[in-house]
């Protein structure tokens, strides 16, 4: 195989992955490539597979056949509630700075995240006294406290509602703005996607394969009605098959 | 967070059980007493520890104790039960070496290879046919498909009226039996739950006081000279400390004359130790007089061949147990003479 | 509580039962100044303090740490799981005849009987609490970088404490339940060999003062154990 040595550097990696479980076959021949810095969404209908590759790419669940290459450190953010509910706000984000060895640097940074996600004043309180939006907060600033490499996104805001999710997608963005950082988002939420990745990666039912790439260039924070947003959702629903209006063979002229 | 809130509660939960360590040991009692001559002199003498049930039948062995704090002889410290299975269990482990303990019960013991003896007795009489008080029954034979209740199928009370009714030619299955714990009894009459009972004191007397039950028969009438309980030492104690045997039954002998020539006092003396109350054990000294007696407390092999002929009959036993393995007459004294004792001392133990 | 203190009272005044086997109130006071002056009561409870507390102690601190073993590892569960279901089921009482073999009479046997009352369903409690953690906390603690006795301290026991607690207050009410049986070999002290003496002396009034204090204790002691369940880093466990 040619390998050149920048892609050796490339933080994520797989190739030819498929996975089964028992004769369930999830994921076929999958190769993909995330680039350092790149935000990378998953898109797909339910059930595909996406949090099977999550949980490949984390290392958390191995390839049937295939490898899977990560350079870096790691963090995921879960759907469901991954905050400790033992711990306050500060102690869970605090999780996050471990490894900052120096005290003083550690309050600093900190403060910083305090700072970024706009909860001062909820830095004692336990996760259950605080809101849906306000715990995703939490859980996104432990996750890019400290010197991560990649930050892998379950459907991290599913569980808000819409305006919520809106907001939580401007401060994601904002977020890596100050702390850029490898993302993979998987969601289900097309106009998520949309909204923040560099490149969308569509899959098709399972076993899941790759059968869409999308390339945004706009940049971050982008409108929900913003043109390129609503352009790319329109041309992702069609190739789903969900989009009526649109002409189909002119959908398919967009695409190539 | 967590970790200094759970260790906190974890040293708490230990401090405040070496709290209770220190409160329930009394180290500072220990060490004040000390050096008190009574220490000195309990420790150079003999010791022993000798169980009993508060009941009537049991008397001389706090008496014993009581006359025995002073005495320069041995010192026997009265260990109160509260059931016979408890006592039982405690002899076999070897925890217990003498104790007062029910006639067959003692025989039972030796059959399943206990080595165990009886020494002495404790008292004769003084068990009690009770009655419901709105019985019109006269005899055991107006007790005809009524409820009656014994206190353990091995007891000699249960013995001795099955002896009765054959005697009155009343068959097994016309009374029907029910074992019950003594204390139970009087409001298990009082309830009219049971209808009659047959037990040692004071269990009768407590429903003849509260007037819910009445005398149909006193042991004595029914059978002289009845032995409910015997006193039990096992061989280890006799072959390793004879004397201490030999003063044990001489005490209880001489308690036995004592209580017979006070019975008010013995009444007094006693009820602390059963933790009773003083009228009841005083109505069973004195109601009649020889409701209970503490005289002639040498077991012949005439009444333990009775009770163990009558055992074996209804199954206790279940085969003979030669009544000479049973029984040690070599520690009774020739000559009884009543036990030396301070009611007035007594009376300031008691303030 | 007030309105059974009068019918209380009532029946007894009203000699539906013979006054010496239904004491009324009033003869339960003088019962508590009897035992109140003779120090036998502070007696009586600090050795079933002592008791009870010892044996729970010594439970506690043996069955958590099991129960964190049979909750992470599968096969001893399988293994162990039916021995310490077949061993809760009995009851404690069974085990009297033993403990005197073993222990004796006096602290030992009525500790031993108090243990095996609480040992094993704190085992189970622990167990369960432990095997129902999320899979999501093992997670993000390998994300973080937590591993070994980091994992046990910073995840697992803090993930388990409500449930523990929950299972402590439980029991705890449990060893307090078995200290009148227990204490029947007890020998000569304790609240509940003060019952079982009461019943034996005929004295009911006694027997109902002994009633009373474990009640008021076992109130107590819940009261204590509920304080716990204040603790800000186990709060969550009790607010779904």
């Amino acid at each position: 195989m040619n390998v050149s040595r920048e892609d050796l550097t490339e933080p994520l990696r797989l190739a030819s992955v498929s996975r089964s479980f028992d004769s369930l076959e999830v994921l076929r021949d999958m190769s993909l490539e995330v680039r350092r810095g790149e935000f990378v969404a998953i898109v797909g209908p339910s059930g595909c597979g996406k949090t099977t590759l999550l949980n490949l790419l984390s290392g958390f669940d191995r390839p049937t056949s295939g490898t899977v290459t990560r350079t870096g450190s790691t963090r995921m953010v879960y759907q469901q509630d991954g905050l400790f509910p033992w711990l306050t706000v500060r102690e869970n984000i605090e999780m996050g700075l471990r490894h900052v060895q120096d005290n003083a640097e550690r309050m600093r940074q900190l403060a910083e995240m305090f700072d970024l996600i706009n909860l001062h004043g909820f830095a004692e309180h336990y996760p259950h006294q605080l809101s849906g939006g306000m715990r995703q907060r939490v859980e996104l600033a432990r996750a890019l406290a400290g010197e991560t490499d990649i930050m892998l996104l379950d459907e991290p805001f599913s569980a808000l509602d819409y305006l919520t999710r809106l907001r939580m997608r401007e401060e994601l963005a904002r977020l890596l703005e100050t702390r850029p950082r490898t993302v993979v988002l998987v969601t289900h939420d097309i106009e998520e996607a949309a909204q923040l990745a560099d490149r969308i990666i569509v899959l098709t039912e399972r076993p899941a394969c790759i059968r869409m790439e999308l390339r945004l260039t706009v940049p971050r924070p982008r409108s929900p009605v913003q043109a390129e947003v609503v352009d790319a959702v329109q041309r992702i629903l069609a190739e789903l098959g969900l989009e009526n209006e649109t002409d189909d063979r002119l959908v398919r002229a967009n695409i190539n | 967070m967590f970790r200094s809130s759970t260790a906190r509660f974890v040293l708490m939960a230990l401090a405040f059980i070496s709290v209770l360590t220190v409160l329930r040991f009394k180290p500072w009692q220990r060490f004040a007493t000390g050096n008190t001559a009574v220490t000195n002199s309990t420790k150079s003498r003999e010791q022993l520890g000798v169980g009993f049930l508060p009941v009537t039948c049991h008397l001389t062995c706090p008496v014993t104790d009581y006359a025995t704090r002073t005495s320069t002889a041995t010192r026997f410290e009265s260990q109160r039960f509260t059931d016979f299975p408890t006592v039982v269990e405690s002899i076999k482990s070897g925890r217990l070496q003498a104790t007062f303990l029910l006639a067959p019960l003692a025989m039972k013991l030796r059959e399943q290879g206990v080595p165990v003896k009886i020494v002495y007795l404790g008292h004769r009489d003084g068990s009690t046919v009770m009655v419901r008080q709105d019985l019109a029954a006269e005899s055991l034979r107006d007790l005809r498909g009524k409820v009656f209740a014994i206190p353990s199928r091995a007891s000699n009370q249960n013995l001795v009226i099955h002896k009765l009714m054959e005697d009155q030619g009343i068959r097994e299955d016309e009374i029907r039996f029910v074992e019950l714990p003594p204390p139970d009894m009087p409001g298990a009459l009082a309830a009219k739950a049971i209808d009659a009972y047959f037990v040692g004191e004071p269990h009768a007397a407590k429903a003849e006081l509260d007037g819910t039950g009445r005398v149909l028969h006193h042991a004595k009438d029914i059978w002289p000279g009845f032995i409910s309980c015997v006193l039990v030492v096992h061989e280890d104690l006799i072959r390793d400390r004879p004397e201490v045997v030999r003063d044990l039954v001489r005490g209880i002998a001489e308690s036995g004359e004592w209580a017979e020539q006070h019975r008010l006092d013995a009444a007094k003396l006693s009820a602390p130790y059963f933790r009773q109350n003083e009228r009841v054990v005083r109505h069973v000294l004195t109601q009649p007089p020889d409701r209970v007696s503490y005289r002639m407390l040498t077991p012949t092999d005439e009444d333990l061949q009775q009770i163990h002929d009558m055992a074996l009959k209804i199954g206790i036993l279940e085969r003979p147990v030669p009544i000479a393995e049973v029984v040690d007459r070599q520690f009774i004294p020739q000559e009884i003479k009543p036990a030396n004792i301070d009611m007035q001392a007594a009376k300031d133990a008691n303030n | 509580m007030f309105l059974i203190v009068v019918l209380w009272g009532v029946l007894s005044a009203l000699t539906v039962f013979p006054s010496s086997l239904f004491p009324s109130p009033l003869d339960v006071v003088r019962g508590f100044l009897e035992e109140i002056q003779s120090g036998r009561l502070l007696d009586d409870i600090i050795a079933s303090l002592f008791r009870v507390c010892t044996g729970f102690a010594i439970a506690a601190g043996a069955g958590v740490p099991l129960g964190l073993v049979l909750g992470h590892r599968a096969r001893f569960r399988q293994a162990l799981l039916p021995l310490v279901n077949f061993f809760r089921s009995l009851s404690p009482l069974a085990w009297i005849p033993f403990a005197i073999l073993w222990f004796g009479i006096g602290d030992l046997p009525a500790i031993f009987l108090i243990f095996m009352a609480s040992f094993f369903p704190i085992v189970l409690a622990t167990t369960a609490a432990v095997a129902s953690i999320p899979t999501i906390y093992f997670r993000v603690a390998e994300d973080y970088g937590l591993g070994g006795s980091q994992l046990l301290r910073e995840v697992t026991l803090p993930a388990i404490l409500p449930q523990v607690i929950t299972a402590l207050r439980v029991t705890a009410g449990l060893a307090w339940v078995v200290v009148v049986a227990a204490e029947m070999i007890a020998g000569r002290d304790g609240l509940g060999f003060a019952i079982w003496d009461a019943r034996n002396g005929l004295r009911m009034d006694l027997l109902v003062v002994g009633m009373i204090v474990i009640g008021a204790i076992g109130v107590v002691v819940d009261r204590l154990l509920v304080r716990l369940m204040l603790l800000p880093s186990v709060r969550w466990g009790y607010e779904r």
